[in-house]
């Protein structure tokens, strides 16, 4: 270590402190090379502190590009190249101020009567950019989706061991996100540690305990929005089911409340409303009023079904004179924008604004807006004043596509990437004290001028 | 996979490196070859200036005279360098004996800038010899019209 430090001194500090008149010789370092390991980080201000204590993660699998992670931040590394010669410096000594000191790194060289030396030890091309982005939510939702927790799984043939199951650091290992977001992500897709891994619950096994929890609250007489988490765990602790789903099942279908006597839980009846929707619509289309129908029956008693909960999660279409339902979940559709909007010009070639926003209000993309979005991935056609606008598909092509390659950089690098030698021009012409010369003085002849 | 950046840098002072960038590139003689190490490139002046508090700095390579300024980056650059991490001990989170890291080495906050073309220098021989070749051609020229 030491001796590396002594072997890359440069010199900086004398060449960026180097006063007023005064001159210094920059050379290649006697260890001057290629150094690939070494890389130039343009780092912003804000992100600096997270650097300097050691919270900074490159994550990704070599076949995915690497992302840069802030404790709550992910960041997609950008390589730019340059045309200019990028000279490095390392950091030297500190500069003496006497002038007649003589830097004793550079010995080689007897000829220099300088008194300081800089010293390059690389030329570098590239640096690399940071651009602040989503985190990749889509692979932790297809991760966590790989063996979703099932009640009694144990009695299952115990051959699979722990593959498709994931704790805390494989996620982090296998994720472009940085802790919080991961964090987010996993409360976004309501997944609960059990045994270390992170799990999601089920459709079948959340159903059949929020079953069990309304069935228990008439039985028992509990109130819906107050159910004691005390009494609630153990009834159906003896009914077999695991604690730690029990409250994950309240957890997700309800709100915890303080209450006097430990601790309350008050369903959430737009939560429970449509979870039986989607029950009730399982995975085909419906007749609306036969759904309507379905669903009102369905819903524990107390609670008000309205088709507003059902916005984002479900479709209507008309056929006819009847109007068809089916689900259509938001939450099921990717998390980045292209993808999304390919999911959803599948479903339809056109849409609404009011069928449309619940599906893209979700979508966060770091430095576009949604109207950006909007304008990026889909035509708006607006055929007379008064009616709706509707979207579809945009093309989808790049700008570039339609630019002739003349006007391209790589033409542009090619056509300078000769050497052109700089050439005395005007200022570099030799002054001379004599009158500047000017016209002939025009002699006018004899005679009538001819027209 | 994940890949550390570590910062051994202590209470917030990486040693600061310095850059200094030039338009095109800087070829050597051919009669130099690869022997490019500890091989002046130029001379790097700091001139003041009358007009403007910012000093100009003139880098003359070979016959070329470059002028440029010192300017402060607006975000900084770090210099990371690989590494394979041996004190694998030292971090019980991350097992595996050959993982690779990144540790910052310094932090590059200001560069020179030479952004203009390079202006050859004519030595003063040449110039009056052009001179009075100019002088003699200028005298030939008038004589003619003459």
């Amino acid at each position: 270590m030491e001796v590396e430090d002594k072997e890359l001194r440069g010199g900086a500090e004398s060449v960026l402190n180097l006063a007023q008149g005064s001159s210094i010789s920059i050379r290649y370092h006697s260890l001057f090379g290629d150094y690939n390991d070494l890389l130039l980080l343009e780092a912003d201000e804000a992100f600096l502190p997270d650097i300097l204590q050691n919270r900074v993660t490159i994550r990704g699998q070599t076949n995915e590009e690497a992302v840069l992670c802030t404790p709550s931040a992910t960041y997609a590394m950008k390589s730019v190249g340059t045309s200019n010669s990028v000279f490095l410096i390392p950091p030297g000594k500190p500069i003496l101020v006497s002038v007649n000191d003589t830097c004793s790194d550079n010995k080689a060289n007897p000829s220099a009567v300088t008194e300081e030396v800089s010293s390059i030890i690389k030329v570098a091309s590239t640096n690399m950019e940071l651009v602040l982005v989503a985190p990749s939510l889509d692979k932790l939702k297809s991760l966590l989706h790989e063996r979703p927790y099932k009640l009694n799984e144990d009695l299952e043939v115990e051959s699979r061991g722990n593959v498709g199951l994931y704790r805390w650091h494989d996620l982090l290992e296998q994720i472009q996100a940085s802790e919080q977001e991961l964090k987010d992500g996993l409360k976004l897709f309501s997944a609960v540690e059990i045994d270390g891994f992170w799990r999601v619950i089920d459709g079948k096994t959340m159903d059949e305990i929020l079953s069990m929890v309304l069935n228990n609250s008439i039985l028992q007489g509990w109130p819906l929005n107050a159910l004691k988490e005390d009494e609630v765990v153990s009834v159906l602790e003896t009914d077999g089911y695991p604690q730690k789903i029990i409250l994950h099942c309240l957890e997700t279908f309800g709100i915890m409340v303080e209450g006097s006597d430990g601790k309350l839980w008050s369903l959430d009846e737009k939560k429970v409303c449509l979870h039986f929707a989607l029950v009730a619509l399982g995975g085909g289309m419906m007749k609306l009023d036969i759904f309507l129908q379905k669903w009102k029956h369905s819903v524990p008693s107390g609670m008000q079904a309205d088709l507003k909960m059902l916005e984002g999660e479900v479709l209507y279409e008309k056929l006819g004179f009847e109007t068809w339902i089916h689900a259509f979940r938001a939450s099921a559709l990717p998390s980045s924008p292209a993808m999304r909007f390919a999911a959803l010009f599948r479903e339809r070639s056109k849409w609404e604004w009011k069928d449309l926003e619940p599906y893209i209000r979700d979508l966060r993309v770091p430095g576009l807006s949604l109207e950006g979005l909007l304008i990026k991935y889909t035509r708006r056609t607006q055929p007379s004043a008064d009616v709706e606008p509707i979207f579809s598909a945009s093309v989808g092509d790049i700008p570039e596509n339609y630019v002739h390659q003349w006007y391209t950089k790589d033409m542009f690098m090619k056509a300078y990437s000769r050497f052109i030698k700089p050439i005395p021009g005007e200022e570099d012409w030799p002054h001379e004290d004599h009158a500047p010369s000017g016209p002939p003085t025009c002699n006018v002849l004899p005679g009538r001028p001819r027209k | 996979m994940q890949i550390r950046v570590k910062c051994n840098c202590s209470d917030e002072k990486c040693p600061e490196w310095a850059i200094v960038e030039l338009q095109g590139v800087v070829e050597s003689q051919s009669n130099i070859g690869d022997q490019i190490h500890d091989l002046e490139i130029g001379k790097l002046c700091c001139s003041s200036s009358s007009s403007s508090s910012q000093p100009r700095y003139t880098f003359t390579v070979g016959y070329h005279e470059l002028s440029g300024t010192k300017v402060y980056l607006k975000k900084p650059l770090l210099v990371l360098k690989k590494k394979v991490a041996e004190d694998a001990a030292a971090l019980p989170e991350f097992p595996a004996s050959s993982t690779p890291e990144l540790e910052v080495i310094g932090i590059i906050c200001q560069k020179i800038l030479f952004k203009t073309r390079p202006k050859a220098l004519i030595s003063s021989t040449v110039s009056i010899l052009q001179a009075i070749f100019k002088l003699l051609l200028l005298n030939f020229i008038s004589s003619f019209i003459l």
